[in-house]
């Protein structure tokens, strides 16, 4: 590669430098040959010497001048151009100084005008776009707060949006995030079949897909004049599918056999019936008639009681229960009974149960009022016990239980504001429950008792997330597909995870290890603020004390993380198809490699490029990179491994146009960049 | 004799268990609502109840309630009877202080055998 611009500060010091001795030498020699030969003396002697140092004090002296005077001020107008370029709206730094001194005015002019032209056009293009801004954002409200589960993806299959009820949908799946394939969240060939064979015209298709032990039922709509994409909803088919299939199915089985045995008993008595009219003593007849009777009886018996059973399970299996923690129903039932005071105070620990909320809270809502106008306290806690098929809801308050005739009068009770105005005892029966009311053990207490069917789960649900800032971007539909040759995508299009990793220490190849991995995606050459990945781990070896000088973490922070091949795993995850990003790369992937998680990606290096782009400039760490630039550091970020890997993403934006304005457009091309001035390590690059 | 009492408002169930019963060798007393059997219970005191639960007016819910909160019936032995057979009913039944609870339909030849081994519970 051709290198143009100002040779290297140190070569020209060098060749400054040996210039100058070589004269002063030549001079010296000659001086003392000719002082030889001549043998002058006094003012002939001086001049002599003087003369012939002369040259090499001239060289010396105006290489001193024209390093102070012109190479400085050069190097300084260099690093103004990077940064201009960069980041045009960077604070004012120094003028040009020395023989440049001239050019302040005109760079100052350009500058200007620059930033007012950039601002007008910023200005322009912002009015422009401020309409189409509002209606993407009621657009995204609207997808926002819609309880059905949406995906878009493009007509290459990569997610552009997807809402927040789809995350709560597909919630532990690492497979669902911005540019990500369809292909990875749901691996399924009739799915892809279908998408290849999707309708123009936007009429709507639909499929069953398994996934994670759940059946979803897919609505896949091409989005009519678009480029080739998709609306996908999704809605889990599970329990009416097992609904329908099973126990239901069940059931249809069960009559035939109900009405077999039922003929044969009523055929039976009637033929003991006629055996008695007709007077004839048949005993071997009657006694096989009797012991018709009481096998078919017994048979009957059975099948009244699995049907029972069938019924039990098709309520437990109920579309309209859906899973419940205990302390959302409290924390409803209160806004909804007294919303100034809490009349419910939960005890205990909360467990997660099935019900319909909505007829639950109505239920409880005319139970308090109905248990208020009877008992002497108005205020009550609410507990949930655990049992082996069910949890219990209990109500408790201090005194007597309620008698049994009273609960009887209120199961009676219609409750006008749901559907079809059901009675207490009819949302009872849909839970397949019932409501007794028991006094303590410590006969200070009674309670109010209603079963509800238990589930499989535990923990708290998860907090819900704040709305993502970049919650849709529909620039990834123009990202060329990714089963073309990557290192023809251009820099802009390209996907790339920035990371960066804190360790032990320096000495990777002894035993010195990874102990937080943080990492940050830029889609469409946009730093996405949220879907970042922060991890810390385990190196399973106590960080020394002057690591933990430099990063700050402490052999308690990373107790309890996960080892360093988990956590690869998941990063492989987080990463995708991206390609990775760095800062002295080298170091970091050192860090990351044979660790039994491949990562066969294409690697960009922000300190490589940097070399590249400024050889004749001294220092290419993030520090100083950061000031040349301008990037700032959010307090107290600055060497943990998100931040650095935030500042690393920005300092690759700032690097983008720079790149662009010297042609550098492609991953092949930045590459052999790369590898260009892969020459040795800057020993204060971290 | 031991003396059960049988509530049920079915004639036709009844019937068959106080035949049954006194075949067994029980003498039974019947009745056929909640209010007739607290009455029974008063006058004459049964060693053991066949209660059915779904009874007019007070439940069979309500008398075991009553049962279980007065002194002198507090201890006797109560086998409940429902057609509905759910779980959560048997639970309840249990936790209101039934003894044992039967579903209908029922081997008449468990139930007899249940009602013994209560009473020889009871007088020891």
């Amino acid at each position: 590669m051709t290198r143009d611009g100002l040779p290297k500060r140190q070569r020209l010091i060098g060749l400054w430098l040996l210039l100058s001795g070589i004269s002063l030498l030549g001079g010296a020699i000659f001086a003392a040959w000719l002082d030889a030969q001549l043998s002058p003396t006094g003012i002939t002697r001086v001049a002599l010497w003087l003369g012939s140092f002369s040259g090499g004090a001239t060289i010396f002296l105006v290489g001193l001048l024209l390093e102070r005077m012109l190479f400085t001020p050069l190097r300084h107008l260099q690093v103004q151009l990077a940064r201009l370029v960069a980041n045009p709206d960077a604070r004012d730094e120094h003028p040009p100084e020395g023989w440049l001194k001239g050019l302040g005015p005109d760079l100052r002019r350009v500058r200007e005008s620059w930033r007012v032209d950039r601002n007008q056009l910023a200005t322009a293009h912002a009015d422009g776009a401020r309409s189409a801004a509002k209606i993407r954002r009621e657009l995204e409200t609207l997808l926002q707060v819609l309880e059905t589960p949406l995906l878009l993806c493009d007509h290459h299959r990569r997610l552009m949006l997807f809402n927040q009820a789809a995350e709560d949908f597909f919630v532990d799946n690492t497979a669902l995030g911005l540019g990500k394939r369809l292909e990875a969240l749901l691996p399924v060939a009739s799915l892809q079949q279908a998408l290849s064979q999707l309708p123009a015209d936007g009429s709507p298709r639909e499929l069953l897909a398994p996934c994670d032990n759940r059946w979803l039922k897919v609505v896949l709509r091409r989005v009519p004049g678009s480029d080739g994409e998709t609306l996908l909803t999704f809605s889990d088919a599970t329990a009416s599918w097992s609904n329908e299939m099973g126990v239901r199915a069940e059931l249809a089985t069960k009559l035939p056999l109900l009405r077999q045995h039922t003929a044969s008993l009523t055929s039976a008595a009637d033929a003991l019936i006629q055996l008695r009219h007709n007077g004839s003593d048949n005993p071997t007849l009657r006694q096989r008639f009797e012991q018709v009777i009481q096998e078919e009886s017994a048979t009957l018996g059975n099948n009244v009681g699995q049907i029972g059973q069938l019924l039990d399970d098709l309520q437990h299996q109920g579309e309209r229960l859906t899973p419940m923690w205990s302390n959302d129903f409290w924390q409803a039932l209160d806004e909804r009974l007294d919303p100034a005071h809490r009349l419910i105070t939960p005890v205990g620990m909360p467990a997660w149960f099935k019900g319909d909320a909505p007829a639950l809270i109505v239920l409880f809502d005319s139970l308090v009022k109905h248990l208020n106008s009877h008992l002497p306290v108005s205020h009550f806690e609410g507990e949930i016990c655990l049992g082996n098929k069910r949890v219990y809801l209990d109500l408790i308050w201090q005194g007597s239980p309620l008698p049994e005739h009273e609960l009887a009068k209120w199961r009676r009770q219609p409750l006008p504001s749901l559907p079809l105005n059901p009675l207490v005892s009819d949302v009872l029966r849909q839970h397949a429950s019932d409501i007794w009311s028991l006094a303590d053990d410590d006969a200070v207490h009674a309670r109010l008792r209603l079963p509800l069917p238990a589930m499989d789960r535990v923990g708290a649900p998860r907090e819900t997330a704040p709305p993502r800032p970049e919650f849709h971007d529909f620039g990834i539909a123009d990202l060329p597909p990714p089963d073309e040759e990557l290192a023809n995508r251009t820099l802009r299009s390209l996907e790339v995870v920035a990371f960066d990793t804190e360790t032990t220490g320096l000495e990777l190849r002894r035993g010195d290890t990874v102990i937080s991995l943080g990492a940050c995606r830029v889609v469409n050459a946009r730093l996405l603020a949220s879907e970042v990945f922060d991890q810390k781990v385990d190196p399973k070896r106590p960080i020394p004390p002057n690591s933990t000088a430099i990063h700050g973490l402490t052999d308690a922070d990373v107790a309890g993380a996960p080892p360093l091949d988990i956590v690869l795993t998941r990063f492989r995850d987080y990463v995708g198809e991206a390609v990775l990003l760095a800062h002295n790369a080298a170091f970091d992937m050192l860090a990351i490699t044979n660790k039994g998680v491949v990562f066969d990606l294409p690697v960009i290096d922000t300190l490589l490029i940097s070399r590249a782009l400024d050889e004749a400039l001294d220092g290419h760490d993030l520090d100083t990179l950061a000031q040349r630039y301008d990037l700032t550091f959010p307090p107290g970020t600055r060497h943990t491994a998100l931040g650095d890997a935030r500042v690393t993403a920005e300092l690759w934006l700032a690097l983008l146009p720079r790149l662009e304005a010297r042609g550098v457009d492609t991953l092949e091309q930045l590459l052999a960049l790369q590898a260009n001035a892969f020459d040795r390590q800057d020993a204060s690059a971290s | 004799m031991a003396k059960v009492l049988v509530v049920d408002d079915e004639p036709n169930i009844v019937l068959s268990l106080e035949f049954l019963m006194e075949q067994a060798g029980f003498q039974v007393v019947t009745a056929y609502d909640g209010e007739a059997a607290l009455e029974r219970i008063n006058d004459s005191a049964p060693d053991l109840l066949l209660l059915d639960i779904s009874l007019p007016g007070i439940s069979g819910f309500d008398v075991l309630e009553h049962l279980r909160h007065s002194e002198a019936t507090a201890q006797l032995p109560v086998i409940m009877l429902t057609a509905h057979g759910r779980d959560i009913e048997r639970e309840k039944g249990l936790a209101l202080g039934a003894d044992d609870y039967i579903t209908k339909p029922f081997s008449t030849q468990s139930l007899i055998e249940k009602v013994k081994s209560l009473l020889k519970g009871n007088s020891q």
